[in-house]
């Protein structure tokens, strides 16, 4: 008896027939990002927490101090009035950053750069996913969906926010408020409140974009840390990714409580008593004494 | 920890008629279509035993008389991964899949789809050679192949056994690759190897990682994984753990991986 063989003629790209790969992603005609794949991806993870996360932290520490400086400042030596307290802790914290952070505008200039590279290979990994949260609901899902429409719209927050109050865009702020770091607060307070008069409509519109930019980009730095912990493989064992998401969840609370706060703070202010505090804080007089105080 | 939501047993109602509505193609690059079959089904069910009768009688619900639909399985009882399809919008084998429970009342509507990521290749039934170039691309192997007896390997201890079998018990079932948001369909040969990889394979590379002899092609595997497509595309939103059914903790080796990768990395820089 004869046996025959039947064997299939795979085609000569078929799976098996073809060697491993890693010669041909690494290949030197590879392009930049295939050829710094892993270096990139992980500045990319990196940024997000150094230098971007921390000074999220730091900036939300500032103003919201504007709150929380009725309870730190000592008796007020300029004003009377409790409330003002909190105005003139955070004015004084405003000059020190100005005056006293070495190299500031470096500082600025490389986190702007930061940014700017987190945000662009973020927009470009962001490309490589598909949403599927109508099928699959589940909570990390949503997340992850939720990471990506944080980043997209924070970035636009972030560029409104740095152009209107720091290159002065005025046009793009509802009563042209021009913002100006000796009057920090009672500047603020207008461009969230619309003008220096009432609080306008507009004013609202620019404070809730202000809300929804802070809490958007808070969640997307709890998340990312948290995500962060995974990629670099920090948290291995389900337990300890919860365990750090507690964590994670409590750092963002706290923030966007900071952050939420900051908003209210300023928008109820009022900027002409706030902008009197600020007077008399900048006076040369005022400035000698505080200068004495050191 | 669930994997596939499943809908709380009932008492399914006896003799009753099922509809099911499947998304049907005819072949590579032709359009998909939908057809409503409606089925008789005994107590215990599967889809797969459905699909059977919908293969012995392929008339639609319409009455029309169509080529039966084509669907692929292997071992019946959710080992091989052969029967993955999408059933009511997520995906699962389909062989395990209990009449009793998806449509226990008379009426009831199952939808059967073919997974999304893959290329179809008839109806129900995809081509998954991707899942396994992806094995190899991570060389999810033991190499033990030589010129001569290499006597016995090393020995494993019960402990590193005990985390370590439920990673070997992945079918390559594509359920996490389907799940993921991060793994999409890549009909071109030529772009696997720099598209996401999966959790699978991931999870596959750890377990070989820990195997005393697979650990030989570590560095091997590492330089794949932490390159274009290798685990740093996975975007973290855990639904392949999820949707996992051999509940293989795919999270964890996910960021084990990610370990290995970081100190890899850091390995490669000082030496070279
Ligand atoms: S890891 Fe789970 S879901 Fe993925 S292929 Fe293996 S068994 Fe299927
Ligand atoms: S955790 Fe990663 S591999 Fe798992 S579903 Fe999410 S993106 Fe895909
Ligand atoms: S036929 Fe093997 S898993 Fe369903």
């Amino acid at each position: 008896m004869r046996l025959v063989t039947v064997a299939p003629a795979l085609p000569a790209n078929f799976y098996w027939n073809r060697t491993v790969t890693q010669a041909e992603t690494s290949a030197p005609n590879a392009g930049f990002m295939a050829r710094h794949y892993f270096l990139l991806r992980r500045l990319h993870s990196l940024s997000g927490i150094v230098p971007i996360g921390l000074f999220l932290i730091n900036h939300l520490l500032t103003n919201s101090s504007a709150a929380w400086g009725i309870l730190a400042s000592r008796e007020s030596e300029h004003s009377g009035s409790w409330a003002m307290r909190g105005f003139e802790y955070f004015w004084k914290e405003v000059r020190w950053i100005n005056t006293q952070v070495p190299n500031l505008i470096l500082i600025e200039v490389a986190l702007w750069g930061a940014i700017a590279f987190h945000s662009i290979l973020g927009f470009y990994y962001a490309a490589t996913g598909s949403v599927n949260t109508d099928r699959y609901a589940y909570q990390g899902n949503w997340r992850y969906r939720l990471q990506r429409i944080s980043g997209y719209l924070g970035i636009l927050f972030i560029f409104y926010h740095v152009a209107t109050l720091r290159w002065g865009w005025t046009f793009l702020v509802p009563g042209g408020t021009q913002w100006s770091q000796d009057f920090a607060a009672s500047t603020l307070a207008m461009v969230l409140r619309g003008g220096s008069s009432g609080i306008t409509f507009a004013g609202l519109a620019v404070s809730l974009a202000y809300f929804l930019g802070v809490t958007l980009l808070v969640f997307h730095f709890a998340n990312g840390l948290w995500t962060a912990a995974i990629t670099w493989g920090i948290t291995i064992s389900a337990n300890s990714q919860r365990r750090f998401g507690y964590a994670c969840f409590g750092l963002g609370a706290a923030m966007m409580l900071m952050g939420w706060i900051s908003i209210f703070t300023f928008l109820v202010a009022d900027p002409a008593k706030v902008r009197e505090v600020e007077t008399r804080l900048g006076s040369p007089r005022a400035v000698a004494v505080q200068a004495g105080d050191k | 920890m669930t994997a596939t939501a499943q809908t709380p047993r009932r008492t399914a109602t006896p003799d009753r008629t099922v509809t099911f509505r499947i998304k049907r193609c005819d072949g590579p690059g032709k359009p998909s279509y939908w057809q409503d079959f409606r089925v008789k089904v005994p107590k215990n069910s599967n889809v797969i035993s459905c699909l059977q009768q919908i293969a012995a009688e392929p008339v639609t619900a319409g009455g029309e008389r169509v080529t039966p639909v084509v669907w692929d399985s292997g071992c019946l009882e959710e080992v091989c991964g052969a029967c993955t399809m999408v059933i009511n919008g997520k995906v699962r084998q389909s062989c395990s899949c209990l009449i009793d429970d998806y449509a226990p009342a008379d009426g009831d509507v199952i939808t059967l789809e073919p997974m999304s990521k893959f290329p179809v290749v008839r109806d129900l039934w995809v081509d998954r050679s991707r899942l396994f170039h992806n094995l190899a691309r991570i060389k999810a192997w033991v190499p033990i192949d030589g010129t001569y007896d290499l006597g016995a390997g090393p020995k494993e201890t019960p402990a590193s056994q005990a985390t370590h079998y439920v990673l070997s018990t992945c079918m390559s079932c594509g359920c996490c690759l389907e799940a993921c948001p991060q793994f999409n369909l890549e009909e071109d040969r030529d772009q696997w190897d720099s598209s996401f990889i999966g959790a699978h394979a991931i999870s596959q590379a750890r377990l070989f990682n820990a195997h005393p002899t697979g650990s030989e092609l570590k560095p091997d595997r590492l330089d794949v994984l932490m390159g274009e497509g290798g685990v740093n595309d996975c975007g973290n939103a855990q639904n392949c753990v999820q949707v996992c059914p051999k509940h293989i903790p795919l999270t964890e080796s996910i960021a084990s991986i990610g370990r290995q990768v970081t100190l890899h990395a850091i390995s490669k820089f000082f030496r070279g």
